[in-house]
C-alpha cells in the first residue's frame, strides 16, 4: 500500500509551492505539483501603458526582480519592432550577467547546499588536511589554514551557545547526508565568503541600475544611463571601473570556491547522478546580443527533444524562429476557465475552481484541478527549462564557453574523487547543480566580455542610450510582441498584445511565462506531467517524516513559485510543514 | 554610508502586503531624514535583506504582519529578541527566508545590526491586486507616525517637510485612462 506525504511550507498567508508524494516500497511511486497562489499580473496590467509595464513586472517576485523587467521592455520593443543602441543592450546584459550571478551563488550557498552539507559535522573536520584538500584544485586565499580555523572556531562559538543561527533548518545527522567533515567545513566557510559576493553582485546591479532590488534605470527603447566620462553625476569612468573591479572579484569566487565545491560535494553523492531526470526534453533561448540588431548572441538557444538525434536551434528572437508559434498554454488540472491550451497572445487568465479543489486536503488524492500553475507546452510536449538546459544545448552544439566549463567541472570531479563524470550523468538532480555552476561561471566570464565591448563602443564616442519609442505609430494598429530572456531559471517570455491611436499606446493583453511555470506546471489534457512532478519519481524515501530526498530534487531546479508575499508572523508558527498519511 | 537605514518589505502587487513600501513611501515624503539615515522601498528581498543590514547600526524594518490575535490595521512593534523568537522552518524556495533567517544569517557573520525594529502592521486582505483594504488604510496615518517614533527612541531626530513630497505610490495609478 502506499503512504501519501505532503510538503507543504503554507502559511505565509498565502501559499507556495506544494508537493504531494505517493511512495511506495521506500520510492517516489507519483508526485503532484502545485502552486497554492495565483498570480494576477496579467490582469492588473491590462489597460495600462505599455511603457510603464516592466515597474510592475519587476514586483512579480522578489528574486527575479531584474529578470521580469528585462523580459518586460523587450517584449514591447518586439512589438514597436525597436531596435535599441548598442549601449543599452550591454548595459542590460552586464545588469543581467551580474544578476544572474548572485541568483546561482545564494541558490547553492544559502539555500540548497544544507541539503547536502551537515554544518554540524564540520567541526569534526581537520583544518590542515581540509586545506590541503582545497589547495589541490584551487588557490582561493579563503582555504587558508587561518582562515579555515577562524571559521571553525566561530561555528564551534555558535554550536556551543546553543545558536545555530541559519542552519536550524537542517537535517542534521540523517542518513542521507555522506560528506566528509573537511568538506563540510570548507562548504561553510565558502557559505560565509559566498555572503560577501553576494553584496559584490548586488553592486554591480545597483551601480548600473541605479538601485536594487528594483532597478530604475530601464526603459521602453534603450536605458537611462546617461553616459559621459568625465562627469561624476552619470556614467563615467570611474563607476565602469568599479563594475569591473567587483566582476573580477565576483568571478573569482565562482571558479574557485563555486564550481570546485559542487564538484566536490556530488563526488560524495554519485547516487544523485542517477535520481531526478524527469523530462527531458530541453528548451532554452539565446541571450547576451552582441549587437544592436539583435542578430548574434554569446548565449546560444535550442530545442532538445527526448529520443530525437540532436539541437534544433534557436538563433534570434525574431517572432518566425521555432519557439514564438509553438508555445500554448494548458490548463485542464489549473484553476481557471477554459478547456483549450492557448496561445500566449490569445491567453485568458479567469479563475475557476470548486471549493474543494481550492482547499484539497493533504495526504489525499489530487482532485481534477489542483494549482494555480498553467501548464505550458512546446509543440505539445513538457519542456524541462533552466542551467541544464542551458548547458546541454550549449554542449551538444559544441558552443566554445560551455564546452570549456563543462570540461573544467569534470576534471574537478576527477582531481578531487577519482571519478569520471560523462555529460549524460547531467540528466539528474546533481547535474541541475552543476550546471548551475557551469553556467555560473559562463555568465562571469561573459560579463566582462561585455564590460569590454561596452568600454570600446564609448571608447569609439558613441552615448547613445534611448530610442524614443512613440516615433511612428500607427492608429488603428496592433501589434503583437514577445520578450525573451534566458533568466537564471530558465525560458522566461513575456507576451503583449498593443493597441494605439497612433499618439499613445494601450494594453490589450499582457502574459508571462516564466521559467517555474515550464518546470512546476502541472499535469495537461493528455495527462504528460511537468518536470518537478516526473524528477520526483523513483526518488528513494528514507524517513517518511523527514523527506529530504524530495527536498534535494526539487531545490535542484531553484524553485521560485512563491512569487512574492513575504509576510512576518507574529504568532511564531511553524512556516514549513510536512503531513504524512498513511 | 547609512548607518541606520529604514526599509519597507512587501509585494506592492498584492493587496495589503504592500503596506511596507507605502509607510515608508509616506513616511519619506512627510518627514526629512539625515544624511546618514536611508529610507527604502525593498520590495520582497528575501535573503537579500541580509545584505541591505549589514554593517549597519540599526535596521528598522516595516511590513505587513499576520497575528492571529490582532485586528487588520493593528499596529505592533518589536525589537530583535522579539523577531528572533520563533520555531524552525523548512525552506522551500528563495522567497522564504524572511527578516528573521536574514537576521540570524548575518548574526552567523558577524554583521547583524546591534537594534532591529519591526514595525509590524497587522494585514487584512493579501490577495493580488494594487489596492489596499480599509482598515490597512486607515493605519497609515498610525504607521508613518510609529516610524517617527521608533527612529526617535533610536536617537534620529527628523524634520518635518513643508510641503509634504509626492510619495511617489505608482502602483495605485488608475488602470484605465
Amino acid at each position: 500500500m502506499s503512504q501519501r506525504i505532503t510538503i507543504d511550507p503554507i502559511t505565509r498567508i498565502e501559499g507556495h509551492l506544494r508537493i504531494d508524494l505517493e511512495v511506495e516500497g521506500g520510492k517516489i511511486s507519483k508526485a503532484y505539483s502545485s502552486g497554492t497562489m495565483w498570480r494576477g499580473i496579467e490582469v492588473i496590467l491590462q489597460g495600462r501603458d505599455p511603457r510603464d509595464a516592466w515597474v510592475f513586472t519587476q514586483r512579480i517576485c522578489g528574486v527575479c526582480t531584474t529578470v521580469h523587467a528585462i523580459a518586460s521592455v523587450r517584449s514591447v520593443e518586439s512589438a514597436l519592432g525597436l531596435e535599441i543602441p548598442l549601449n543599452a543592450q550591454l548595459i542590460r546584459n552586464i545588469i543581467i550577467a551580474a544578476h544572474a550571478q548572485h541568483d546561482h551563488i545564494v541558490h547553492f550557498y544559502h539555500l540548497s547546499a544544507l541539503d547536502w552539507v551537515d554544518v554540524v559535522a564540520a567541526l569534526k573536520a581537520d583544518v590542515n588536511a581540509t586545506a590541503a584538500l582545497a589547495a589541490k584544485i584551487s588557490n582561493w586565499p579563503g582555504n587558508s589554514v587561518p582562515a579555515l580555523t577562524a571559521v571553525k572556531e566561530k561555528l564551534a562559538s555558535f554550536v556551543k551557545a546553543g545558536q545555530l543561527g541559519p542552519f536550524t533548518n537542517g537535517y542534521w545527522g540523517h542518513p542521507a547526508m555522506k560528506l566528509s567533515p573537511e568538506v563540510n567545513l570548507l562548504a561553510v566557510a565558502h557559505y560565509l565568503q559566498a555572503l560577501e559576493i553576494q553584496r559584490k553582485a548586488n553592486q554591480v546591479v545597483a551601480i548600473l541600475g541605479s538601485k536594487t532590488p528594483n532597478i530604475q534605470n530601464l526603459a521602453v527603447g534603450g536605458v537611462a544611463n546617461a553616459i559621459n566620462l568625465d562627469n561624476p553625476a552619470t556614467l563615467n569612468m570611474e563607476r565602469l571601473y568599479q563594475v569591473k573591479v567587483l566582476l573580477e572579484e565576483i568571478q573569482a569566487f565562482i571558479t574557485q570556491c563555486y564550481l570546485v565545491d559542487v564538484a566536490a560535494v556530488a563526488g560524495f553523492y554519485p547516487d544523485w547522478f542517477k535520481y531526478g531526470a524527469g523530462v527531458t526534453n530541453y528548451l532554452c533561448v539565446p541571450d547576451m546580443p552582441t549587437d544592436a540588431k539583435m542578430s548574434k548572441f554569446d548565449l546560444p538557444g535550442g530545442i532538445i527533444t527526448s529520443g530525437a538525434k540532436g539541437v534544433e536551434a534557436i538563433t534570434d528572437w525574431k517572432k518566425t524562429q521555432p519557439f514564438v508559434g509553438k508555445v500554448t498554454e494548458g490548463v485542464a488540472r489549473s484553476y481557471y476557465e477554459g478547456k483549450e491550451a492557448r496561445h500566449p497572445w490569445q491567453g485568458e487568465t479567469k479563475p475557476s475552481f470548486k471549493p474543494e479543489e481550492i482547499n484539497w486536503k493533504p495526504e489525499t488524492a489530487p482532485p481534477e484541478k489542483y494549482t494555480w500553475v498553467k501548464a505550458p507546452r512546446l509543440d505539445g510536449k513538457p519542456m524541462q527549462v533552466g542551467p541544464l538546459a542551458q548547458v546541454l544545448v550549449g554542449f551538444l552544439t559544441g558552443h566554445e564557453l560551455t564546452v570549456k566549463y563543462v570540461t573544467a567541472a569534470i576534471k574537478a570531479v576527477k582531481a578531487i574523487h577519482n571519478i569520471d563524470v560523462t555529460p549524460a550523468m547531467l540528466h539528474s538532480t546533481l547535474g541541475r547543480h552543476a550546471a548551475r555552476a557551469i553556467r555560473c561561471a559562463m555568465m562571469g566570464e561573459l560579463s566582462l566580455k561585455h564590460w569590454g565591448l561596452l568600454a570600446a563602443n564609448i571608447g569609439k564616442g558613441d552615448t547613445a542610450i534611448f530610442v524614443d519609442p512613440m516615433i511612428g505609430l500607427k492608429a488603428g494598429t496592433v501589434y503583437e510582441g514577445v520578450g525573451l530572456h534566458e533568466a537564471p531559471r530558465g525560458t522566461l517570455s513575456h507576451w503583449c498584445v498593443i493597441e494605439s491611436d497612433g499618439k499613445g499606446m494601450k494594453l490589450k493583453n499582457y502574459q508571462a511565462v516564466v521559467p517555474s511555470t515550464w518546470n512546476a506546471g502541472p499535469r495537461d489534457e493528455k495527462d504528460q506531467a511537468g518536470p518537478y512532478e516526473a524528477c520526483l519519481v523513483g526518488n528513494p524515501i528514507a524517513d517518511p517524516k523527514l523527506p529530504l530526498e524530495a527536498l534535494r530534487t526539487i531545490h535542484s531546479f531553484d524553485p521560485c513559485l512563491a512569487c512574492a508575499i513575504h509576510t512576518h508572523d507574529a504568532d511564531g508558527n511553524e512556516l514549513g510543514q510536512v503531513k504524512v498519511g498513511v | 554610508m547609512a548607518r541606520i537605514s529604514v526599509i519597507g518589505i512587501g509585494n506592492v502587487l498584492e493587496g495589503d502586503d504592500a503596506l511596507g513600501p507605502t509607510v515608508v513611501r509616506l513616511f519619506e515624503a512627510a518627514w526629512a531624514v539625515p544624511e546618514d539615515v536611508a529610507v527604502i522601498d525593498g520590495g520582497t528581498p528575501g535573503l537579500d535583506l541580509t545584505a541591505y543590514m549589514a554593517g549597519l547600526e540599526a535596521l528598522v524594518v516595516v511590513d505587513a504582519i499576520k497575528a492571529r490575535t490582532g485586528v487588520p490595521g493593528e499596529i505592533r512593534v518589536y525589537d530583535k529578541a522579539g523577531i528572533l523568537n520563533r520555531g524552525p522552518i523548512v525552506a522551500m524556495s528563495q522567497h522564504e527566508p524572511g527578516l528573521r533567517e536574514s537576521i540570524l544569517h548575518a548574526e552567523f557573520q558577524g554583521v547583524s545590526p546591534p537594534e532591529v525594529r519591526l514595525v509590524g502592521i497587522v494585514a487584512g486582505s493579501i490577495d493580488f491586486g494594487c489596492r489596499l483594504t480599509p482598515e490597512a488604510r486607515a493605519a497609515l496615518p498610525g504607521a508613518v507616525e510609529a516610524v517617527r517614533r521608533t527612529l526617535a527612541d533610536l536617537g534620529v531626530a527628523v524634520t518635518k517637510r513643508d510641503p509634504p513630497r509626492d510619495p511617489g505610490l505608482w502602483w495605485e495609478r488608475p488602470q484605465f485612462t
